[in-house]
């Protein structure tokens, strides 16, 4: 059922992308933008109808594994870039956000394999395990988004510079409104990151016995958040533009990296993703 | 048109007459409500509207000839012969339209041309000479202008250097709100940039030059802050706009400078916009993160560019106009059409017909077959004779769409009937005065 209803959400997704999309290729046609903005709030709300039912269907367990985590993290990022168009009202992100969101959430249409525990251990039903999960993936949302906003940055950037003042010169927003969009992406992605990270160094504690463990994705995340540390204090100091995209784009090719290859290394090597070897023992 | 009035152009434009002819016939604000009181005071002129812009004169009049167009040119200077060009009914029709859509502007697709045409008709209704056709015909030409902006991209890109200086500002810095825009060198096209980027919100606006009362005459004119010529490295480090037209051999901001400039700015957004010839800013410093540097001639290349462009829109836009044109005229033939004026001219001529009968049926005996034809024809010619007034008011009212006279006219002649409209139609209109046509015995 849940499956269903997501798929009608991905419909929905489709609608709003090919608006945006159709939008960004003839901006004469603002009511594109407004139908395209209409459509990912409803896509929304299905697919929140569609988490809903597979909490039903899963008791909550389909979060720990990689499919639930995408679902759900989909659902984040496109909250998220819907709060963005209303702050910002640049449309032309939309089409940027809209057509991954959907990539992203094609292969969940699909994979119905459940990848996650039957059942999950009573000493992780905790409310500190919701607040990690939830954060963690919002933060991977935002900065996904910022490393979108980034490469409209650096697109916009070379027409600039290059003289070209093509089609993308015109569509594209400001260089310093996406700058702008792009720092505070960074910065509201890496406080939501902070505290994915405590509340995770928390659960680490509880089920481990100890907050610190060097384990793979341990080590991983903690990379990632001084990478980000880093970046919002350099801008402090008049790192912005150019070098700041390339940085923002490069802490998510590492956050994805690090995604990827922790799942597939074989299990029992990393703990995270739903292995709670560690608990039953 | 029976009643023989249609629309008369005559003018002249950038593409007829030299700048030496157009300022002499050019006129604004009172001068012009005066020149189209005293157009439409003449014969033969029903309504009068002039359009004047710096590129083009052009006087249009609703009324029976263009003579009085050109005698409006010829009296004000007798150069304006030979620049003259002149146009009648659809034709000068589809140019106002054309003119008001920008087609026929010197850069097509300018947007201040329908501003100028608005106001063109605003000043021709304050001088009371634009009458319902006026009316409807240059709201008829708006509507095409606006359909042309919005279904074609005739006014997409930059048509000049200030505007696309204007449009690249804006995709660096967005607004320029809380910014300040510094003018080196005290050029004519400077200020035009500078003028145009305070308008895009610029809080402040720095003029430095070599000469400091230059600079200080500039910056009164431009509503800017004149600062000395030796400050102009910490002047660089706080303008994020930078313009630089002074007529120096040499670069003013080599690399060198610009560099040490961004270290002051801590990395900062800066644009240099370079309209001297020869260039003032070293092209090299676009090099440097951040700095953005553009010279007369990147700015020249978008505007050709956007020309170009305009030229193959202007081709959708010429089909757009075409169809209004079609639709202004067909408009305004299904409403001459109006069916009032054929009901009046049946019922009279049936009137005219019976009463010959009658008359013939008497003494027709007594008249030979020329002499029954003279009765048949002065019937006929009384009608004609007595209906002519009327039905040269009822057009011109049903061209310029006005519903009042038919309906009276319907009321007044107790025609109104099934088909006709007439809004102040009692209902016993319709029975009451039938009996009156009937012929006393």
């Amino acid at each position: 059922m849940s499956l269903l209803v997501l798929r009608i959400a991905a419909l929905f997704y489709a609608g709003a992308a090919a608006a945006y999309v159709l939008y960004f290729a003839r901006p004469r046609h603002a009511a594109l933008a407004t139908v395209g903005q209409w459509l990912l709030t409803a896509a929304w709300v299905v697919h929140a109808a569609a988490i809903g039912l597979g909490c039903r269907e899963y008791g909550g367990a389909e979060f720990f594994g990689l499919r639930g985590g995408l679902v759900f993290m989909v659902w984040l990022g496109a909250g998220a870039s819907l709060v963005v168009q209303r702050l910002y009202r640049i449309p032309s992100i939309g089409a940027f956000i809209t057509p991954l969101v959907l990539v992203v959430l094609l292969p969940t249409l699909f994979l119905v394999k459940p990848d996650f525990p039957e059942v999950l251990p009573e000493e992780v039903r905790r409310p500190m395990l919701t607040v990690h999960i939830v954060t963690a993936l919002l933060g991977v949302a935002l900065f996904a988004i910022a490393s979108l906003v980034a490469v409209m940055y650096l697109l916009q950037e070379r027409e600039v510079k290059g003289k070209r003042f093509g089609a993308l010169f015109s569509r594209l927003p400001s260089l310093a409104a996406l700058d702008q969009l792009n720092q505070r992406l960074v910065r509201s992605g890496f406080v939501v990151y902070t505290v994915a990270l405590l509340t995770g160094s928390g659960m680490a504690k509880v089920v481990w016995k100890s907050a610190w463990q060097w384990d793979p994705q341990q080590v991983s995340s903690l990379v990632i958040w001084l990478l980000y540390a880093a970046m919002v204090q350099l801008r402090h100091t008049g790192w912005h533009g150019r070098r700041f995209a390339f940085l923002t784009i490069t802490g998510f090719a590492l956050v994805l990296g690090s995604m990827v290859t922790l799942n597939v290394l074989p299990a029992g090597f990393t703990r995270h993703g739903g292995d709670f070897s560690g608990v039953r023992k | 048109m029976n009643s023989g009035r249609e629309l008369h152009l005559v003018g002249l434009s950038h593409k007829s007459a030299p700048v030496a002819v157009r300022e002499k016939v050019a006129l604004g604000g009172d001068e012009l409500k005066e020149a189209l009181a005293a157009l439409a005071a003449r014969a033969g002129v029903g309504e009068a509207l002039v359009v004047s812009t710096c590129n083009r004169v052009e006087c249009y009049v609703y009324g029976e000839s263009l003579e009085e167009a050109r005698h409006f040119f010829l009296s004000r200077t007798a150069e304006a012969d030979g620049h003259l060009y002149e146009r009648s009914g659809r034709d000068a029709v589809r140019h106002l339209f054309r003119v008001a859509a920008s087609l026929d502007s010197m850069v097509v697709g300018e947007p201040q041309i329908l501003g100028q045409v608005k106001e063109a008709y605003g000043l021709a209704a304050a001088a009371q000479t634009a009458g319902t056709y006026v009316s409807r015909l240059c709201n008829r030409a708006f509507a095409t202008a606006k359909r042309v902006r919005s279904e074609t991209e005739i006014a997409r890109g930059a048509g000049s250097v200030s505007q696309v200086a204007v449009e690249l500002v804006e995709k660096i810095f967005g607004n320029l709100r809380g910014r300040a825009v510094l003018l080196v060198g005290a050029g004519k096209m400077g200020a035009l940039s500078a003028k145009a980027l305070r308008d895009l919100g610029a809080d402040r606006i720095l003029v430095t030059n070599r000469s400091p009362e230059r600079a200080r005459a500039l910056a009164a004119e431009i509503g800017g802050v004149a600062e000395p010529w030796e400050t102009l490295t910490s002047l660089l480090a706080l303008a994020d706009v930078v313009i630089v037209s002074t007529g120096a051999p040499t670069y003013v901001v080599t690399r060198d400078l610009a560099g040490q400039v961004m270290k002051a700015r801590r990395g900062r957004s800066i644009c240099f916009i370079d309209l001297a010839v020869p260039r003032n800013v070293d092209p090299a410093c676009g090099e440097i993160d951040n700095v953005y540097a553009y010279d007369i001639d990147d700015l020249q290349r978008v505007v050709t560019q956007t020309h170009a462009a305009r030229a193959e829109e202007a081709i959708r836009a010429e089909a757009i106009v075409e169809a209004e044109v079609m639709a202004f005229a067909q408009e305004r033939e299904a409403r001459a059409a109006l069916p009032v004026l054929a009901e009046l001219r049946r019922r009279a001529e049936q009137i005219a017909r019976a009463e010959a009968e009658r008359t013939l049926s008497h003494v027709g005996g007594k008249l030979d077959e020329k002499g029954r034809r003279s009765v048949e024809a002065m019937a006929q010619a009384i009608v004609n004779k007595l209906l002519h007034g009327p039905t040269a008011r009822l057009k011109e009212a049903a061209a310029s769409g006005d519903s009042d006279l038919p309906g009276a006219a319907a009321e007044l002649f107790g025609v109104g009937d099934e088909e006709t409209h007439s809004p102040r139609r009692r209902p016993d209109a319709d029975t009451g005065p039938d009996a009156h046509p009937e012929p006393r015995r």
